[in-house]
């Protein structure tokens, strides 16, 4: 399976992932963006992680990208209309790092796989609560803030 | 379907990501391309965490997962309030804290 | 030992009372009389020591340990009794007692609270001069050297509400501060090279040669600076005549006997290191002759009693000062001391006819010998000391210091004293003549002076006239203590058997030219200072040396001062002040990386992680 999964889905992610940047409308970028999430979803799920899989679309897919389009319809921007602010040093500057970071892999000396079950949504639980309660609960105070950070720093004021 | 291969992959889309943030000029667009690069990092974690069978690189990417939406929501609440007050979606022209 | 504690302890009470109980001080004559009684006290037992020690001529010395100290010689501090010392703490008290008896004369006009600062100071200084004396090393000696100087600070610009007064104060300690900074020198470098502040040790080591060369000489050269500062030695004279602001007992006691003594007593107290230094010795000659000289010249010209009375009094040390350098330190200290008694007494009368007479200016005074007879006698009895006419005490003293000139074969000097010597005789007796005899009578009412006033003069006018009984003895216990090196054994043979003739003819010669002058009206002194106008400006202003110090301290001092002024406000501060302008400039490039705009911040997050990469692979 998996060769066959992979050549099919990296090019669809690398092809998505250039429609969100290249993309003059914000629309358009967004369902690129879209894409992209759930083809890496489907990546998840090749990685024997169906539970990530599923949050992926969950929350980021269905989440995300419906705050995104939901700030675009209020603001009422969809187009871009010089899409570029200095390309050139930003592309340079993108491709070196890529180049440092695949060379990175190179002296990795990765060899082989011996890919483990990641399925295990049981264990996952028990160790989410049980090693990682502390972070597990923070992680809710973080969300509590952003919920109210979000709401008091957008909301409109009070006419009267 | 290989670490090396899966990495090689997540950093293309890094960079691709990298050349959106540095390059576009509306602020939403900025957005979903720093939306993509947090996208490819999770996927780095997941194919080491795959490689080597810990179950912990799971749990990693799910409290990435959350923060990133967090962080997804206190950003786009922000520009709505700046769209609101200054009137423009253009990153450059949000530039009072110049000095 | 317990006299000593007694004599110096004695001024101390005193002014330790007098200075903490503010009440007591302020009461007036009570404080006078606790200041008298502390002084007394050392009197009586400073005699008490004399006789003793006459019966037991053996230098006695007591130490204490001051500063311990482990690399150098442990530095002590103690008290040095022997022929130098005991007659000299005679002399100081005895002065000293008979001066603070007079001012409660003197001062009668003063406000208690006064009188009580007066007395006080009187008693800091009385206890600063008698722990010089009985000091027995330099460095205790220079600490009670500017105590003293401390003292005629104060008492000098005593009167501190007239300008002149506290001008005049200053002055003084300037001037003798300079001399200091040269006895300071002086003494570390004696230390250094002879590994001791004792007197009796530095003796030693020179003796045996391991004190010697360039370090003793500058030693002794320094030493010698400090004595030139306080005994007002030619070019640091010019305090003294200034210094007559101050009260005439004042004036008596430390401008006349003990004060500017201690610069001769310090030179005689290191005689034997003199020995060793032939060219200090030639200088501190030279100098001397030059001082005795130049002052009884310019004591010619001068109106003002006191002023007149000063620039004898430096001539007088000058001769002294002459005396230690060609070798006679006995002589030296013979003179001291009878000077004391009637430059001490020449103060009090002078003091006495200024007090009934409120002006200090001889020339409106005039016959005042049918008012104040007394102090006329007293003024006589001194003018004759001075003068050095036998039987008197100046005559003996001068005499020996003239023989000792003779016989070290310093003719310049000895020729040139015996011309001061005529010079001093005429000033003197100008003076005498003009005050109490003259054409002139004074205008306005002159009455004799109380007893409390006359009392202390009495007892100076009989030592001013036997004092020159006291020269053999004074020589025998001196001679024990200061040792031969340097000490020319005056003989008075051969041309030396003149010199008592030639002396006193000079004094005749002044005196006879004064009463011609100023009695007899032979010739008008007058028409004589006329024609010799620019001589006798030159001698008025002092040959100019005080315009000189001003020149140094305006141009050189101040000039300095305003250039380094200059350097401070435009170099050092224009350097800060630059640092600061380039601060500013490059903060203004510098802030415009902060473009406000998100991604350029975001290239730079970009570009460190790429260097972090980069790093991260090297390593």
């Amino acid at each position: 399976m998996t060769d066959v999964v992979f050549w099919i889905l990296a090019p669809l992610l690398v092809i998505c992932a250039l429609g969100v940047v290249l993309s003059r409308n914000l629309y358009r970028a967004a369902y690129w963006l879209a894409g992209a999430l759930v083809t890496t979803a489907v990546f998840y799920l090749a990685l024997t992680s169906p539970l990530l899989a599923a949050v992926q679309i969950l929350l980021y897919t269905g989440g995300v990208l419906t705050l995104v389009v939901f700030a675009l319809v209020i603001t009422a921007s969809t187009d871009d209309k010089e899409r570029w602010r200095r390309p050139m040093p930003a592309g340079v500057l993108a491709l070196l790092v890529f180049v440092a970071l695949a060379s990175v892999i190179d002296r990795m000396g990765v060899a082989g796989s011996a890919q483990g079950g990641l399925a295990d949504g049981t264990a996952i639980g028990v160790e989410l609560f049980t090693r990682y309660i502390v972070p597990f609960e923070l992680l809710s105070l973080l969300l509590l803030g952003a919920i109210f950070g979000a709401l008091a720093i957008a909301r409109r004021e009070d006419p009267s | 379907m290989t670490l090396e291969r899966l990495l090689f992959l997540s950093f293309v889309v890094f960079s691709i990501g990298l050349f959106g943030v540095l390059a576009r000029r509306h602020v939403i667009a900025l957005l979903l391309s720093l939306e993509l690069m947090f996208n490819s990092v999770n996927l780095a974690i997941l194919a080491v965490a795959w490689h080597n069978g810990w179950l912990e690189g799971v749990i990693l990417v799910l409290f990435g997962i959350a923060i990133t939406v967090a962080e997804v929501a206190v950003g786009l609440s922000l520009f709505l309030l700046a769209e609101r007050i200054r009137g423009t979606v253009i990153v450059d022209d949000l530039s009072e804290l110049k000095g | 030992m317990e006299l000593a504690a007694i004599i110096l302890g004695g001024p101390f009470l005193a002014f330790v009372l007098l200075g903490v109980i503010a009440p007591l001080r302020r009461s007036g004559r009570p404080a006078a009389y606790v200041s008298i009684a502390g002084i007394g006290a050392s009197l009586a037992a400073s005699v008490a020591l004399l006789l003793r020690f006459q019966a037991n001529p053996e230098p006695t010395t007591w130490e204490f340990l001051w500063a311990p100290l482990t690399r150098s010689p442990s530095i002590r501090f103690g008290v040095l009794l022997d022929g130098l010392s005991v007659p000299m703490l005679v002399v100081v008290s005895l002065v000293a007692f008979l001066v603070q008896i007079y001012s409660l004369g003197y001062m009668n006009a003063e406000r208690p609270a006064s009188l009580g600062r007066y007395y006080t100071f009187h008693s800091l200084f009385s206890m600063a001069m008698l722990g010089l004396v009985a000091s027995h090393n330099t460095l205790q000696t220079y600490f009670f050297w500017e105590l003293v100087g401390l003292g005629s600070y104060l008492l000098i610009g005593f009167w501190y509400e007239k300008p002149e007064a506290s001008r005049a104060a200053m002055k003084a300690f300037w001037t003798t501060r300079l001399g200091d900074v040269g006895f300071a020198l002086g003494l570390i470098f004696l230390w250094s090279a002879g590994g001791s502040f004792v007197f009796a040790e530095l003796f030693e080591r020179a003796d045996t040669g391991e004190l010697s060369g360039t370090m003793l000489t500058l030693g002794v050269a320094g030493l010698f600076l400090g004595a030139m500062g306080k005994s007002a030695q030619f070019p640091l004279h010019i305090w003294l005549p200034d210094a007559m602001e101050g009260p005439t007992p004042v004036s008596a006691l430390i401008h006349a006997a003990t004060m500017v003594a201690a610069g001769v007593y310090l030179m005689a107290r290191i005689s034997p290191l003199l020995g060793h230094t032939p060219h200090v010795a030639a200088w501190v000659l030279t100098l001397g002759t030059l001082t005795a000289f130049l002052a009884a010249t310019m004591a010619l010209v001068a109106r003002d009693v006191k002023r007149i009375l000063a620039f004898s009094t430096i001539s007088q040390l000058g001769y002294m000062m002459a005396a230690v350098g060609a070798g006679g330190a006995i002589a030296s200290i013979f003179h001291l001391t009878t000077h004391a008694f009637f430059k001490a007494l020449l103060f009090l009368a002078a003091g006495s006819v200024i007090h009934a007479v409120h002006t200090n200016d001889i020339f409106e005074m005039g016959r005042l010998w049918k008012k104040m007879p007394i102090t006329g006698v007293y003024f006589l009895v001194g003018g004759l000391a001075l003068a050095g006419v036998f039987p008197l005490a100046g005559f003996f003293s001068k005499d020996e210091i003239l023989i000792t000139l003779w016989s070290g074969g310093h003719s310049i000097a000895f020729w040139t004293l015996l011309v001061t010597a005529g010079l001093t005789a005429f000033y003197m007796f100008r003076a005498f003549f003009v005050v109490f005899f003259g054409e002139r009578e004074f205008q306005g009412h002159a009455h004799e002076s109380p007893a409390v006033m006359v009392g202390p003069m009495g007892v100076l006018a009989v030592l001013a006239v036997a004092g020159g009984a006291l020269g053999p003895g004074i020589a025998r216990l001196l001679e024990r203590s200061i040792s031969v090196a340097g000490h020319h054994e005056a003989s008075h043979a051969g041309l030396a058997a003149l010199i008592p003739y030639l002396g006193t003819a000079a004094a005749a010669f002044g005196i006879l030219v004064a009463w011609l002058g100023y009695q007899r009206r032979a010739f008008r002194p007058e028409a004589i200072r006329k024609a010799a106008g620019p001589l006798v400006t030159l001698l008025e202003r002092r040959y100019f040396i005080d315009e000189i110090f001003l020149f140094f301290y305006r141009v050189l001092y101040l000039g300095l001062g305003a250039v380094v002024g200059w350097i401070d406000r435009y170099i050092i501060d224009g350097l800060v002040n630059f640092v600061s302008w380039a601060t500013w400039q490059v903060a203004g490039y510098l802030r415009r990386v902060q473009t406000g705009r998100a991604q350029d911040a975001l290239y730079a997050i970009a570009i460190g992680f790429l260097l972090l990469v980069i790093l991260a692979m090297r390593g």
